[in-house]
């Protein structure tokens, strides 16, 4: 549409004029042609009277209910994650590095899940063999140092002595005090230190 | 990064770092700074204060706890706002909310309830007579937002309420800025034949 003064404001006029950047045209449109300048002193109220709008919140403790739902990610973990990332990423070769053995990790747990998957026969027929091989030699072994303690000069008197009830109390009170005792030692060789030692700075 | 940082100087990005190496501080700068704008444009979006605040703590919710996946190249407002526009879309296309009213929302059974969802406008000090004046006008132009189609709502409100470039809202609202810009000046016509009548 055309006026006298020639073709009437489009929108981005309008919008420039609002702005309080008009083109020269525009700016001479507007005084030539009284539609236009309704329309953008129309214009004008209308982003006023939006623009004036009220502010409006939500309810009080809204940050709170929110933060409820929100899971916020432990800086510790992140933090170590970092670093370590960073390390491995310091430099070409350390990257390559941590490929490399992330790859040979990787790697050889699928092929062995997969060797697995494919020969399961297999593997169970190692598995009962090496069990009886294993329980062979446990029996071999029990019997070598049974035979070993019934030779030796001190396991008859040792035996005959057991047999009588006190003897055997007492020499079962013995054992259970020295039980006692080593714990109680391992216990104070274990100790973290609480105070600080004199050599322990600089 | 100091201990406990300024928060007003630090932009929306740095913010999002900080949350992103697990500041709770930081969660809650976003939130404060957000939640206001968000909040508004739902409410205006929707009409309804408790709808609103629900969409609004779903906005942040599902925002904050995919902060990993925010890309600092964008705007934060933008992300949220985009979130928040299509929480709001969402809703309307499932229920169709045609009756509006600025006394509170229309599924609102009780004076209780519709007192409770009502807009509520600042506390500024008027007399009685600009207070209805002032009551009326913003009544007349929320109403008259409320009656443009979801779309035009959501130019006309980025543009004119919370100030964003044509460029935003196109980022915002997944359109090119062309139709931004013609839905804009539609919406603005529609508001001025709308509010004709206010002049008279």
């Amino acid at each position: 549409m055309n006026s006298a003064s020639g073709p009437h404001l489009s929108s981005d006029d309008f919008d420039a004029w609002m702005s309080g950047a008009p083109s020269a045209e525009a700016r001479a449109h507007l005084v030539a042609c009284p539609e236009c300048r309704e329309r953008a002193e129309a214009e004008r109220e209308i982003v006023a009277m939006i623009s004036a709008l009220p502010l409006m919140s939500p309810a009080e403790g809204f940050a709170d209910r929110v933060m409820q739902r929100v899971a916020v990610p432990d800086p510790f973990f992140l933090r170590s994650i970092a670093r370590i990332r960073q390390r491995l990423l310091a430099t070409r070769r350390t990257a390559v590095l941590a490929a490399t053995l992330a790859l040979v990790v990787v790697g050889s747990m699928a092929a062995s899940i997969v060797w697995s998957l494919g020969h399961q026969q297999t593997l169970a027929a190692m598995g009962t063999w090496l069990m009886g091989q294993a329980s062979q030699v446990g029996w071999i072994g029990i019997r070598g140092i049974a035979s070993n303690l019934i030779e030796q000069p001190w396991y008859s008197p040792l035996r005959d002595s057991l047999a009588h009830p006190a003897l055997l109390g007492a020499a079962s009170a013995f054992a259970f005090l020295l039980y006692i005792g080593g714990i109680v030692a391992l216990r104070r060789l274990l100790t973290v230190p609480t105070r600080q030692v004199a050599h322990a700075h600089g | 990064m100091a201990s406990s940082p300024e928060w007003a100087t630090l932009t929306d990005q740095q913010v999002v770092l900080l949350a992103r190496g697990g500041r709770e501080a930081a969660y809650r700068e976003l939130i404060r700074r957000y939640e206001r704008p968000v909040f508004a444009l739902l409410f205006r979006m929707l009409r309804d204060r408790e709808l609103a605040e629900d969409l609004s703590q779903e906005t942040f919710v599902k925002a904050l706890n995919a902060i990993d996946s925010y890309r600092p190249e964008f705007k934060f407002s933008s992300w949220i706002f985009k979130i928040a526009n299509n929480a709001a879309i969402d809703h309307l296309r499932r229920r169709e909310l045609d009756t509006l009213s600025l006394d509170g929302s229309p599924h609102a059974e009780t004076p209780e309830a519709m007192q409770a969802t009502a807009l509520q406008i600042g506390a500024r000090q008027e007399s009685p007579l600009e207070a209805v004046e002032a009551k009326e006008l913003g009544g007349a132009i929320e109403s008259a937002i409320g009656r443009l189609r979801p779309e035009y709502r959501s130019c006309i409100l980025l543009r004119h309420v919370e100030g964003r470039a044509y460029e935003e809202i196109a980022e915002i609202l997944n359109l090119p800025l062309g139709t931004v810009k013609t839905y804009i000046h539609r919406a603005r016509n529609e508001l001025r034949l709308a509010l004709a009548h206010l002049k008279e």
